[in-house]
C-alpha cells in the first residue's frame, strides 16, 4: 500500500494552510497565554467540515483517506497544537463506537460528532493507570436496568467540554484488566458525572485536560459497546488507529518550528550578515527539515497502511508516532537555539512550540510503550515472540 | 483627429471637484454633475480652453456615459482624462466599451505630445513599473485614468473657458440607474484621494480614542487621517478612511504612518506618496523597509511631541 | 434568476511575479489564486442565493486553461457550475478585449445579474465592469456595500465620502461590489469534494461568434517597458532615542523637505 500523494491532497493542504494561517495561527499564543479552550476555532472547524474527515458519509462526515486526515492534522499543527487536538481527539472518542457500536448506537452519537455538534472524550487512562492500561479501577456493576459506574479518571483531554466520553470500567474486577474490562458511551450531563479539576500543564495550554469523577453514575444498558469484557483490546485497537494521527501532529509541529526558524533567520544580522548564512545555523536548518520530511513521509506511509488494513499495522502507527514525536521535540529545541535569547521569550512562538512537542512524546502510548510495542511486532516476525 | 486633451469634470453643487482642476490645465472639460453648467467657467483659470456640459442634474455619474461618448466622437481627441475615482472610472469604462478605446491606468505618469500618449504605471504592487501606449492603429483617444495628486491644480490662472452644451444624447440604459434614495452622513468625511498630507493609524493605534494624538497631528500639519484596515474593520475609524488593497489609493506628498505594520495589502495603497515616515514600535515590521524615515517607538509617547514641535516651528 | 460572477485568476499577493520577455505577466511563475476582490461578488452572489432571491449561481473567468482552478475554488465555495473562455488568441489581452469577450460571454448566459468584483489585483484597472455594461447595452449598478433584489429590480448601497446612497435599475444589469459586502466564507471541505462533480465548461472565441481579429488582436494596448522601480535610497532609521528627540528629529526631516 502506497501513500503516493494526489492533487486533491495537495489542494486539500492548501485550503487547510490558509485557514490555519489566516485564522488559527494569529490566536495561538493567546490561546497558549490564556489557558482557555478555543470555543470559536472549534466551531470554525465544525463549519469547515474538519471535525468530521474521519466519519463516514452516511453519518455526516466527509470520510477522507487516512493521507488526508493525516494532513489535516498536519496543517493544523502547524499553527497552533492545542486546536489540532480537537479533531485528532474527536477522533479518538468516537474511535469505539466506530469499532464495536450498534446500528442504534452510530446513529445516535456518530452523526452529532461528525458535525462537531458534540465533543467526544476518550476516558481510559487513571490516576494509577497510565501506561498499565490493565491496572485500571473504575468499575460499572451490572444492575437490572442500568450499569452503575464509580470511580475517576485522570488525564482525559475534553474531559471538561465534551458532552459524551467514552468511558473503560471492570464489568468483572476478578478477571483483572485484559479480560474483565468493558466500554461505555457515557453523556457527561448525567448525574454523578463531574470533571472537577483541570491540569496545569507545560504545553498545549488550551486544550483541557480534565479529572473525571463518576460517583454512582447510572447508565442505561443500552450505553455498553460490545459486549463485557471486550473493554481491553477495543481500547488498544483504538488507539492503534489514533496513533497516526499523533505523529501528523508531531509532524506539524515540526514544519510550524522549522518555518519559523528560517524565517527569523533570514533577517536578523549578526556580525554584518544574515544569521540563516551562517553555515552553523544552516547545518542545524537541513537536520531539522530533513528528518521532519522523514517522519512525514513515515507518518503518510503509516497512513497508507490504516486504509490497507495491514495486519501488522501497530508496527507502522507505533514507528510513525516514535519517529514524528522525537523529531517534533529535537526540532523545536533546534529551532529556540536558532532564534537565541529571542527563541526563550514569548514574543516568538518557539518556545510555546517546543513546549508543545513534548507532549507527542508522552500520550497516546510514551515512546517507551512505543518502542516494546514496535519490539513485539518484531519478534511475531521472526517467530521470537512468546506465546501469551 | 484632433490633439485636443479631454479631461472628465465632476460638479456637485455646482463646484468643480479637486481632480477636475488637477487635470484642467491645457485640456478641454467634459463637465457633469449637480450645478456643472453654472460651474464650467470656473475651469478656465484652471487651465481648461473649453468646458463642454454633458448635464447638470444630481445623478450617477454613469448617466452622462452616452452624451461624453458623443461630445468624445464629435470632437475626436487624442486623450481623455479620468480621475481614478469610482465615478472617472465608471465614465471611463463606459467610454472604453461605448467606443472600444484603449485604456490606461491609473498612470502615475502621462507624455502626451501631439497624438502620440506614453504613459507609466505601477503594476504588480507595485514591484513593476510599465510603459504603455496604444498599439499601431488602435482606436482613439486613449483614455487615461490619473491619480489624485499626479497633476497639480493651476493656482491664480486667468483663462477663460469656451462653455457649451453637449449635443442632447439618450442616455440609453445607463440612465436607467436611479438613486432611489440618498443618506448623507451627519459629519463630511475628508477625501482621501485628494489630500497631499495624510496620518494614517494602524493596528497599532488600539482605539477609537487612540486615533485622538493621530487628528492632532494631522491638524498641526494640514492633513487628513486615514487607517489601514486593521483599524477599520475595527470600527475605530468609518471605512471611508481606510488605505489599501481595498480601499483608498492615495498619492500624498507626505505620509505618516503610526502603528501599521506595512502589509502589502496595505502598501497598495500608499506605495506612489511622495514621502513616507512610519512610526511603529517593532523594529523589524515590513513598513520599515520601504518608509523613507522609520521611528522606532511609542506612537503615543512620540506623536504628541511631534505635533508640539510642529506647532511650535509653525507657531515662529 | 440567475447570477453569473465573473471572476479572473491572478498571481497571489505575496507571490514574487515578473513579466515576460515580450512584457506580459507570467501567469505560469507564481502561485495563483481566485482575485481577492472577486471573493466578495463570490460571497455576496452565495448569500443571494441562501436568501432564496437567486436561483443558480454560475462563475465565468477568462485566462489560460489553468484558470480553471479559480473557477473549481469558486464551485467549493458555493454555487452550481462554471464556464471558462480560453483560446490561445487571448493571450495579454487588455481590459478592453477583456470586456468584449466576458459581455459575448454574458450575452450567452443571459443571467439577471452579471457581478463583478471592484478591480483585479494585479493591473488594478476596474474599468471591466462599466465596459461590459456599455457593450451590452445595460444598467450599470457599481461599487456597491451591500446588492439586494426584489420585484424585478436590482438596487446596490454605495458608501460616498458623506454617507451612502441607495442605487437601483430596472434588470437586467452589470453590477461590481466592494469589500464591504462581508468577509467571504472558506471553502469547505464538503464543498471543495462537491465542487469536483459541479459542471465547468470551457469556450474558446468561435463558441461566443468572435474573432482575434475583431478584438484587434487581444489588446489595443501595448506595454513597451517593464522595468524595477527606481531604487529608493535606504530607509533612514530614527531608534534608541527619547520620544523628545524623536520628535525633533521628525520635525528637522520634515522641514528639510519643505513639508513644515
Amino acid at each position: 500500500m502506497t501513500h503516493r500523494l494526489t492533487p486533491e491532497h495537495d489542494e486539500l493542504r492548501a485550503v487547510v494552510r490558509e485557514l490555519a494561517d489566516e485564522r488559527i495561527a494569529p490566536r495561538a499564543a493567546e490561546i497558549d497565554t490564556s489557558a482557555e479552550f478555543p470555543w470559536d476555532l472549534k466551531e470554525l472547524l465544525a463549519k469547515q467540515d474538519l471535525l468530521g474527515t474521519s466519519f463516514e458519509e452516511r453519518y455526516g462526515g466527509t470520510a477522507l483517506d487516512a493521507v488526508g486526515q493525516a494532513i489535516v492534522i498536519e496543517e493544523l499543527a502547524r499553527a497552533d497544537a492545542t486546536t489540532s487536538l480537537i479533531p485528532i481527539v474527536q477522533k479518538l472518542g468516537a474511535l469505539p463506537i466506530v469499532l464495536a457500536g450498534s446500528d442504534e448506537q452510530k446513529d445516535r452519537y456518530l452523526p452529532r460528532l461528525a458535525s462537531g455538534e458534540w465533543l467526544i472524550a476518550f476516558g481510559l487512562t487513571e490516576a494509577a493507570a497510565g501506561s498499565d492500561v490493565a491496572s485500571n479501577r473504575m468499575r460499572a456493576r451490572r444492575e437490572v436496568d442500568c450499569y452503575v459506574l464509580n470511580g475517576s479518571k485522570r488525564f482525559i483531554t475534553h474531559g471538561s467540554v465534551a458532552k459524551v466520553v467514552t468511558i473503560f470500567a471492570l464489568t468483572d474486577p476478578a478477571a483483572g484488566g485484559r479480560k474483565g474490562m468493558s466500554a461505555f458511551i457515557v453523556e457527561t450531563d448525567t448525574p454523578g458525572f463531574a470533571a472537577p479539576r483541570l491540569e496545569h500543564k507545560m504545553g498545549i495550554r488550551g486544550s483541557p485536560t480534565a479529572e473525571l469523577t463518576l460517583d454512582d453514575v447510572r447508565v442505561p444498558i443500552d450505553s455498553l459497546l460490545g459486549s463485557e469484557g471486550d473493554g481491553f483490546k477495543l481500547a488498544m485497537d483504538s488507539l492503534d488507529r489514533s496513533r497516526v494521527s499523533i505523529a501528523a501532529q508531531a509532524v506539524g509541529i515540526a514544519q510550524g518550528a522549522i518555518d519559523a526558524a528560517v524565517s527569523y533567520a533570514a533577517d536578523r544580522r549578526q556580525f554584518g550578515e544574515r544569521v540563516v548564512d551562517f553555515q552553523g545555523i544552516q547545518f542545524m536548518l537541513a537536520d531539522m527539515a530533513s528528518q521532519t520530511e522523514a517522519a512525514r513521509q513515515l507518518t503518510y506511509a503509516a497512513a497508507a497502511q490504516v486504509d490497507g488494513r495491514a495486519s501488522d499495522l501497530p508496527y507502522w502507527t507505533s514507528s510513525a508516532k516514535l519517529v514524528a514525536g522525537d523529531t517534533a521535540m529535537r526540532v523545536t529545541t533546534d529551532a529556540v537555539q536558532v532564534l537565541g535569547g529571542y527563541g526563550y521569550i514569548t514574543d516568538y512562538p518557539v518556545e510555546r512550540m517546543m513546549r508543545d512537542a513534548k507532549i507527542t512524546q508522552l500520550y497516546e502510548g510514551t515512546q517507551q510503550i512505543q518502542r516494546l510495542i514496535i519490539a513485539r511486532q518484531l519478534l511475531q516476525r521472526s517467530g521470537a515472540a512468546e506465546s501469551g | 483627429m484632433s490633439s485636443d486633451v479631454f479631461f472628465l469634470a465632476e460638479f456637485d453643487g455646482g463646484q468643480a471637484a479637486r481632480s477636475a482642476l488637477e487635470l484642467a490645465a491645457g485640456a478641454a472639460g467634459l463637465a457633469y454633475g449637480s450645478g456643472a453648467r453654472e460651474g464650467a467657467s470656473a475651469l478656465g483659470p484652471a487651465g481648461a480652453g473649453r468646458a463642454v456640459v454633458l448635464g447638470d442634474e444630481a445623478a450617477p455619474a454613469i448617466t452622462f456615459a452616452a452624451s461624453a461618448a458623443a461630445a468624445v466622437k464629435e470632437a475626436t481627441p487624442s486623450v481623455v482624462l479620468a480621475p481614478a475615482t469610482p465615478n472617472g472610472r465608471d465614465l471611463a469604462a463606459a467610454l472604453v466599451g461605448l467606443l472600444e478605446l484603449p485604456a490606461f491606468g491609473p498612470v502615475r505618469a502621462v507624455r502626451i505630445e501631439g497624438s502620440a500618449v506614453r504613459t507609466e504605471q505601477a503594476t504588480l504592487q507595485g514591484t513593476v513599473i510599465t510603459v504603455s501606449q496604444p498599439s499601431d492603429g488602435a482606436p482613439r483617444p486613449a483614455v487615461v485614468l490619473v491619480l489624485a495628486n499626479t497633476f497639480t491644480p493651476v493656482e491664480g490662472g486667468t483663462g477663460k473657458a469656451e462653455v457649451v452644451d453637449a449635443p442632447a444624447t439618450d442616455p440609453g440604459a445607463f440612465g436607467q440607474a436611479k438613486v432611489a434614495e440618498s443618506h448623507p452622513a451627519e459629519a463630511a468625511v475628508t477625501n482621501l484621494e485628494e489630500a497631499t498630507i495624510i496620518v494614517a493609524g494602524g493596528r497599532g493605534v488600539g482605539s477609537e480614542a487612540g486615533f485622538g494624538p493621530l487628528q492632532d497631528l494631522a491638524a498641526a500639519l494640514g492633513g487628513a487621517v486615514g487607517a489601514s484596515r486593521a483599524a477599520a474593520d475595527a470600527g475605530w475609524v468609518p471605512y471611508q478612511l481606510q488605505i489599501g488593497q481595498t480601499g483608498k489609493v492615495v498619492k500624498p506628498a507626505l505620509y505618516l504612518s503610526a502603528g501599521i505594520s506595512g502589509a502589502i495589502q496595505h502598501r497598495v495603497g500608499m506605495q506612489s506618496a511622495e514621502h513616507v515616515v512610519a512610526i511603529n514600535k517593532d523594529p523589524d515590521a515590513p513598513i520599515g523597509e520601504f518608509a523613507d524615515l522609520f521611528v522606532v517607538g511609542d506612537l503615543f509617547a512620540i506623536v504628541p511631541k511631534l505635533t508640539d514641535e510642529i506647532k511650535r516651528r509653525k507657531g515662529k | 434568476m440567475k447570477i453569473v460572477v465573473c471572476v479572473k485568476q491572478v498571481p497571489a499577493t505575496t507571490a514574487e511575479k515578473r513579466y515576460t520577455a515580450d512584457f506580459r505577466l507570467d501567469r505560469t511563475a507564481a502561485e495563483s489564486v481566485i482575485n481577492p476582490l472577486d471573493e466578495y461578488a463570490i460571497e455576496q452572489a452565495l448569500r443571494l442565493q441562501e436568501s432564496g432571491a437567486v436561483d443558480t449561481v454560475a462563475y465565468l473567468s477568462m485566462g489560460p486553461e489553468q484558470a480553471g482552478e479559480a473557477l473549481r475554488r469558486g464551485l467549493a465555495m458555493g454555487g452550481d457550475e462554471a464556464y471558462l473562455v480560453t483560446d490561445d488568441a487571448l493571450a495579454g489581452a487588455d481590459e478592453w478585449a477583456t470586456a468584449r469577450v466576458l459581455a459575448a460571454a454574458l450575452d450567452k448566459l443571459a443571467p439577471e445579474v452579471a457581478l463583478m468584483g471592484m478591480a483585479s489585483d494585479d493591473a488594478r484597472g476596474s474599468l471591466v465592469p462599466g465596459a461590459v455594461a456599455a457593450m451590452r447595452g445595460l444598467p450599470l449598478l457599481s461599487y456597491g456595500s451591500e446588492l439586494s433584489l426584489h420585484d424585478g429590480t436590482a438596487r446596490i448601497r454605495r458608501l460616498t465620502a458623506t454617507g451612502f446612497d441607495l442605487i437601483e435599475a430596472p434588470l437586467p444589469v452589470v453590477a461590481s461590489v466592494t469589500d464591504q459586502v462581508g468577509e467571504p466564507r472558506y471553502a469547505s471541505l464538503k464543498g471543495i469534494m462537491a465542487a469536483r462533480r459541479k459542471p465547468l465548461e470551457t469556450w474558446g472565441l468561435s463558441d461566443l461568434g468572435l474573432s482575434a481579429d475583431a478584438l484587434h488582436g487581444a489588446a489595443v494596448t501595448r506595454v513597451v517597458e517593464a522595468r524595477a522601480p527606481e531604487a529608493k535610497p535606504p530607509t533612514e532609521r530614527i531608534e534608541n532615542v527619547s520620544a523628545d528627540e524623536a520628535a525633533v528629529k521628525v520635525a528637522d526631516w520634515l522641514a528639510a523637505r519643505k513639508l513644515i
